[in-house]
């Protein structure tokens, strides 16, 4: 028995690998390896008020933040039976694109397209493709200038709160959105052809997940299942050789992300975005795991014109500011996202003076474990033996970067 | 000549190495005097030689992370400990309890075949040449340190609370005038006052005012509005364990 080491991916948020095992001249075997330190949150947030705890639920990761801070208002507000008015909610809708945009063009633009053009990283490509990574850097400062405005800082803001906000967004700053995302769009339709002549690459999912509103919601679904909650048909276990558990949905290995978003909603979609979903419904339904990124460029479009309907709806309608006051009691309750990456899950149950008795946090890259080791297995075999071994190990590499893993995040994935 | 440049993460959110990349057009006016050799994040390009500049960042979670903090230690001239978890452990610090009692609190077992370690800020284990905090840091001011250093002029550090930046912004004061608990008063400056400017109090993230912080007065004022000494204890120790005394 032999086995080939990715010691450490590259161009993912976090540390980690994979060990790929080779038995008789044959894959045997692929564990994708997190070995990103633990950080305990469930033990963090123990005992702490319900108020400060999305500013610390933040903390689990920087490019999802506003995705935690927003499914833990949601799970605590659930807990506490508040309901908030459809501006306040708007609003951190408007967040969440702001986070997707953000997000996805840092994906997209500067940690795959380096694999299309054949470059190193995205500054190296920049001397040849400038124009590129322009754009990517451009779209991204805009989803930054959103998360800055509803999260209160570009990284780990503390203005999205239960009942409300800290501080509302001004006029202006509502129509340097919707004018923005208007100008972006042309640029964002461009990186639709780039990625959708990927080649396709790992496995096909037996299952997607999602959460039942586009991009927040109070149940999951999947592509056999209405409304369900986690805990219904999602199974944790954890592994020896990763700080990361890994789940499965009824048994079986799922995937959550833009991919099964965009195949399980595209009802939801804008129309631009429809309209690309209709273009390439062929080449996605294939299912192969990096069609992920084609379904990022698409919902990149969705996410821009999505901005531009908000930003115009709260600007006719004009901002109130007035947030829902927030009692402390007993209960448990559920904040559903999608953050960038998939699937993102905040439970709490709360005690009578308001502090969190209990949490558990699940992240999307920890849901997509079980998918990144069969994709890598599955791309392994058919590659091994006849690719050379630096193609090999590149392709591996594209392979888990179309899930791109979070994985800061995944390590959170821990049950109390 | 061009300076080598190593960004190294450890155990973290991957903020601190993300507002590297935030820094746009800024980042390639910075390419104009360093040559990246290590950034796992952004390349796939890896050359490992000595480093004029190493950048840390994360805390110490795991052996691996240690033993990648000696390396970053041992390769390079001038070592920057950069974001509170490399200065004062951030939030998976203050997590109490040992290594194996965590873990099995969180994984339903004592085993650690993983090498977990109690979380821990790097300076606690190496000597840094430069200290920047913030939860994430200010990219400005590490462009700026950046930039010194290739002049070859010793970047200068910040020393006066949150409430100056608060007074410089004209904000009017959530702890005096809304009652709201803001750490403001006993927290480094350098963030611009964010959290005030959202109209919500200071949690701390850029870590305890060196020599003149008074948390004890902090404390008691805190008390005197109201709210509970284990609430206000928990606030203090959020970003940096153990170095507040009162």
């Amino acid at each position: 028995m032999v086995s080939i080491e990715i010691e450490a991916f590259t161009r993912v948020e976090g540390n980690g690998g994979a060990e790929i095992i080779i038995e008789n001249g044959e894959v045997k075997d692929v564990r994708v390896k997190i070995f990103e330190g633990p950080r305990f949150f469930e033990l963090l947030t123990l005992g702490r008020h319900y108020w400060d705890v999305p500013d610390l639920e933040a903390r689990i990761c920087a490019i999802c933040y506003l995705s935690h801070s927003v499914a833990s208002v949601l799970g605590i507000e659930r807990a506490l039976g508040v309901e908030v008015p459809e501006e306040i909610m708007l609003l951190r809708e408007l967040g969440l694109l702001g986070e997707l945009i953000e997000s996805h063009a840092l994906h997209l633009y500067l940690l795959v397209a380096p694999d299309l053009f054949g470059y190193a990283d995205a500054i190296r490509m920049a001397s040849r493709h400038g124009e590129v990574v322009k754009e990517g850097l451009t779209i991204k400062a805009f989803g930054n200038y959103i998360r800055e405005v509803i999260g209160g800082r570009e990284i780990h803001g503390i203005n999205v709160k239960p009942g409300g906000f800290g501080r509302y967004p001004t006029i202006e700053e509502l129509e340097r959105m919707e004018r923005q995302s208007e100008a972006l769009l042309k640029l964002a339709r461009r990186a639709v052809g780039i990625f959708a002549d990927q080649e396709y690459l790992g496995a096909k999912a037996e299952h997607y997940v999602a959460v039942n509103g586009y991009l927040y919601g109070d149940k999951l679904i999947a592509d056999d299942e209405g409304g369900f909650d986690y805990f219904e048909h999602i199974e944790e276990k954890t592994l020896p050789y990763s700080f990361a558990k890994q789940s499965r949905y009824k048994g079986e290995v799922f995937m959550v992300g833009a991919l099964p978003r965009v195949m399980l909603k595209h009802e939801a979609l804008t129309p631009m975005a429809k309209h690309l979903y209709e273009e390439y419904k062929e080449k996605l339904s294939q299912g192969y795991a990096s069609l992920n990124n084609l379904a990022q460029a698409i919902e990149l479009v969705y996410a821009l014109e999505r901005t531009k309907e908000i930003a115009q709806n709260l600007l006719d309608r004009g901002i109130k500011g007035e947030n829902v006051p927030v009692e402390p009691r007993e209960g448990e309750g559920i904040g559903y996202v999608e953050a960038p990456r998939g699937v993102l899950v905040h439970h709490y149950r709360i005690d009578e003076k308001g502090n969190i008795a209990y949490s558990n946090i699940i992240t999307p890259t920890a849901f997509n474990h079980a998918m990144m080791e069969l994709s890598l297995y599955e791309e392994a075999k058919k590659r091994y033996g006849s690719s050379d071994e630096v193609t090999f190990l590149q392709k591996l590499e594209e392979t888990v970067r179309a899930f791109d893993p979070c994985i800061s995040c995944s390590v959170h994935v821990v049950r109390l | 000549m061009m300076l080598k440049l190593g960004v190294f993460e450890l155990t973290d959110c991957g903020g601190c190495a993300l507002n590297i990349l935030f820094l746009y057009e800024r980042l390639f006016d910075l390419l104009e005097f360093y040559e990246i050799k290590e950034f796992h994040m952004a390349s796939s390009f890896r050359e490992h030689d000595t480093l004029d500049v190493a950048i840390v960042t994360g805390s110490v979670s795991t052996q691996r992370d240690l033993n990648l903090l000696h390396y970053a230690r041992n390769h390079s001239n001038y070592l920057i400990a950069l974001g509170t978890c490399a200065t004062h452990g951030d939030v998976q610090a203050s997590v109490e309890g040992k290594i194996r009692e965590k873990l099995e609190r969180v994984y339903g077992t004592r085993a650690n075949p993983m090498k977990a370690l109690d979380s821990t800020p790097i300076v606690q284990h190496v000597a840094v040449d430069y200290a920047l905090p913030g939860c994430p840091y200010d990219k400005d001011e590490l462009y700026q340190v950046l930039m010194n250093l290739a002049k070859g002029v010793e970047p200068p550090t910040k020393d006066y609370p949150v409430c100056v930046e608060c007074k410089l912004n004209e904000y009017e004061c959530v702890l005096v005038k809304r009652e709201i608990p803001c750490l403001g008063p006993i927290t480094l400056g350098g963030c611009n006052a964010a959290c005030i400017k959202s109209h919500l109090g200071c949690i701390g993230c850029r870590g305890p005012l060196p020599k003149e912080a008074n948390p004890a007065s902090e404390f008691e004022i805190l008390k005197e509005l109201g709210y509970d000494e284990e609430y206000i204890r928990r606030k203090f120790k959020t970003f940096a364990r153990g170095e507040l005394r009162w």
